[in-house]
């Protein structure tokens, strides 16, 4: 039963991760590095808080995407079309993002730091499953979004490595000058990637809102932004990579709330385990992995 | 030749373009919000500018991002990337502030230096990990010092609250628990304020300002800087190693122990950011030590395009418009974050139109090649 728990708790964690871990995965592809996910995270927490409190858990939902979206939208243009350096736009934007829900939040709730409580989406049940004692606390009330957010999985594995989108992606990721020689519009395909990683990260930061906390608070996501990056590159930017990765940090998270309650370690030193984690993880995996060759180099036509 | 004076020209102006471009689409949110942006700038200038008092709390705002930018800005010279600033400035802030409390007995002259020292020291600690993560096992500096980043903000609540309380403290009535912060500094430690000193010119600076010589020692750390960078023989193998280092490796310099180097010293000056705060205003560390230098010295270095004078000018121009926040909010109503949206606008506008205007340059010089060479062509045979 204990162990059935953590293994829940675990998912839970997971999942904001995961989310943005795919979104890493699409845009890194697409060859554009993306530091910005964790701004696209907040402004996703803080919209998908308001549309809930306004219109309900769907219409949060969407607004989450659409902010995210828009976030991704502003790095694409800095990054795309002004070629400028990568990391700094991504540090801007995680500036904006901060600035802007702090200032909207007091704008609208009239408070600077949370939102009022809003109401998720209805819970499932899985039919079957849900019987077997030891797999109770995994299969009942599941947030859809969790299960959205393992579907999406395959579907994200399928999209890079079987389908023509994929194989123009990953191509303008590689090599965006023979990609542009054989007629692939580079710009599109790296637009695509960018603004698919905002969607995937403005839901993931609704997930933390509307599913995991029940209101918008500032710094919710904690650096999960972040640490999502380094869950990319430790599943060697392939979605299913990123599914496993997550799942060590959301476990990791899970775990430490365990030993939380223990009382034996300071508390400060257990909410430093998934940053010391990414930090390991990175030391341990990086020289063995590499990501896509043109990966942070801006495609400037005519170069050359 | 007149070329050169024009190209002069267009990097002065790209920073003031981009102030101007990111406070047209700042006036967008404010106008959002149902405010005259006009207004909302015309307060700001007025409330930072009218009063000498104010102008002073201006400076004293720009003294810690000083710092941060320079530190930043080493970064960039050599190719990389101090977010960790903010990590290592509260690192730094700690030591200097653990020395300042546990040493007594010194005199002035020897306590405040050394409590200096002990704040570069800590940065400098704490830059140490990534870029030796970086450099022996291909860690990315970004990531590295993100990660850093929340490590500290943990680190320095345990050491404050747990380890280093100051248990001396008398409990305030109503409140049930004495404050989690450390023992009060020595006043050896304690850096003096400008008051006295612009007193002589007749300049009254009234108590509830606290600029003080780090404001000077400020400037004068920029001035060494910009020293090291352009007429040392490091700074010529940093600024080489930023702009190719490959280039850099084929004339015999070694990258790693620029990049090690480098960071050191960037670190180091991370570790001065909080002392300005931490020994005129505070004289203790709390968990409310101010955060987000760090942040705010990657837009002050940006938009001084990494030149250590011109950073001293950014640096002001920040603590105008914190000071400026401060006016809009109290005065308009319109929440201090605003600045932060500027910020953001300004980092974005300042990169793309450097980056325009650097295309622009390049083109200018090619077509100047072209002119001499095609001139050398077509001159007649003597």
């Amino acid at each position: 039963m204990f162990f059935g728990e953590l293994l829940a708790s675990s998912l839970r964690m997971a999942v904001p991760i995961l989310l943005t871990a795919l979104g890493a995965v699409f845009t890194e592809r697409a060859g554009v590095v993306n530091i910005g996910l964790e701004g696209m995270m907040i402004v996703g927490s803080f919209w998908g808080a308001l549309g809930a409190y306004y219109y309900g858990p769907y219409f949060g939902l969407l607004l989450a995407m659409a902010a995210g979206m828009f976030m991704a939208l502003i790095h694409a243009i800095n990054t795309v079309t002004f070629r400028v350096d990568q990391v700094v736009s991504g540090v801007a934007i995680n500036i904006l993002a901060y600035g802007s829900t702090r200032f909207l939040s007091l704008a609208i709730f009239n408070m600077a730091t949370t939102s009022p409580h809003v109401s998720g989406l209805p819970k499932i049940n899985i039919p079957v499953l849900s019987g077997i004692e030891f797999l109770k606390p995994l299969v009942t009330d599941v947030s859809p979004v969790i299960i959205l957010a393992l579907v999406l999985v395959p579907i994200s594995s399928f999209v890079i490595n079987r389908t023509v989108f994929g194989l123009r992606l990953r191509s303008v990721g590689e090599n965006p000058l023979a990609a542009d020689t054989l007629g692939i519009n580079v710009f599109k395909m790296k637009y695509a990637g960018v603004l698919l990683s905002g969607i995937l990260s403005g839901l993931s930061g609704a997930y933390l809102a509307l599913e995991h906390t029940g209101m918008y608070v500032e710094g919710m996501t904690q650096g999960e932004g972040f640490i999502a990056l380094a869950a990319m590159i430790f599943g060697n930017w392939e979605p299913k990579g990123a599914l496993w990765a997550s799942l060590l940090f959301g476990f990791s998270e899970a775990l430490s709330f365990r030993v939380v309650e223990g009382g034996v370690v300071p508390y400060q030193f257990i909410k430093m385990i998934p940053y010391v984690l990414t930090l390991l993880v990175l030391t341990g995996v990086v020289k063995k992995s590499t990501g896509p060759a043109a990966s942070g180099v801006p495609y400037e036509r005519g170069l050359k | 030749m007149k070329k050169r004076y024009y190209i002069v020209l267009l990097r002065v102006l790209a920073p003031v373009l981009a102030i101007v471009l990111s406070a047209l689409m700042s006036s967008i949110v404010i106008l959002a919000i149902g405010k005259s942006p006009l207004q909302v700038f015309y307060t700001m200038f007025k409330f930072s500018l009218s009063r000498l008092d104010s102008v002073a709390i201006m400076l004293y705002n720009a003294t810690p991002l000083i710092f941060s930018g320079l530190a930043v800005s080493i970064g960039f010279r050599m190719g990389l990337f101090n977010i960790g600033v903010e990590g290592q400035y509260l690192i730094g802030a700690f030591l200097a502030a653990l020395a300042g409390f546990s040493i007594k007995g010194l005199p002035a002259v020897i306590h405040l230096p050394l409590v200096i020292l002990c704040g570069a020291l800590g940065g400098m600690m704490w830059s140490f990990i990534p870029i030796f993560l970086k450099v022996k096992r291909g860690v990315h500096e970004v990531i590295s010092t993100i990660m850093l980043n929340y490590i500290s903000y943990s680190l320095i609540h345990y050491l404050i609250a747990d380890v280093f309380i100051d248990k001396s403290q008398k409990l305030i009535q109503g409140l049930g628990s004495i404050l989690s912060r450390t023992p009060k500094l020595s006043p050896s430690a304690m850096m003096p304020k400008l008051h006295g000193f612009l007193g002589l010119f007749g300049l009254q600076l009234p108590r509830h300002v606290y600029l003080n010589w780090f404001f000077p020692l400020g400037i004068l750390t920029a001035a060494l800087v910009y020293y090291l960078l352009m007429y040392t023989p490091f700074g010529f193998e940093l600024r080489a190693v930023g702009q190719n280092r490959e280039a850099a490796r084929t004339v015999g310099i070694e990258p790693e122990r620029v990049y090690v180097i480098g960071f050191l010293l960037s670190g180091a000056l991370a570790g001065l950011v909080g002392l300005s705060d931490l020994l005129s205003y505070f004289g203790y560390m709390d968990m409310d030590f101010p955060r987000n230098y760090g942040f705010d010295g990657i837009a002050v270095a940006l938009i001084a395009q990494n030149h250590p004078l011109g950073i001293i000018f950014s640096a002001i121009l920040f603590g105008f418009l914190k000071r400026g926040a401060e006016g809009i909010q109290t005065l308009m109503g319109v929440p201090r974050e605003m600045v932060s949206i500027l910020q953001a606008l300004m980092i974005m506008s300042i990169v793309v139109i450097a980056k325009l205007m650097n295309d622009y340059i390049k083109r200018l010089e090619k077509k100047e090649e072209m002119m001499v060479c095609s001139s050398e062509n077509s001159s007649p045979p003597a």
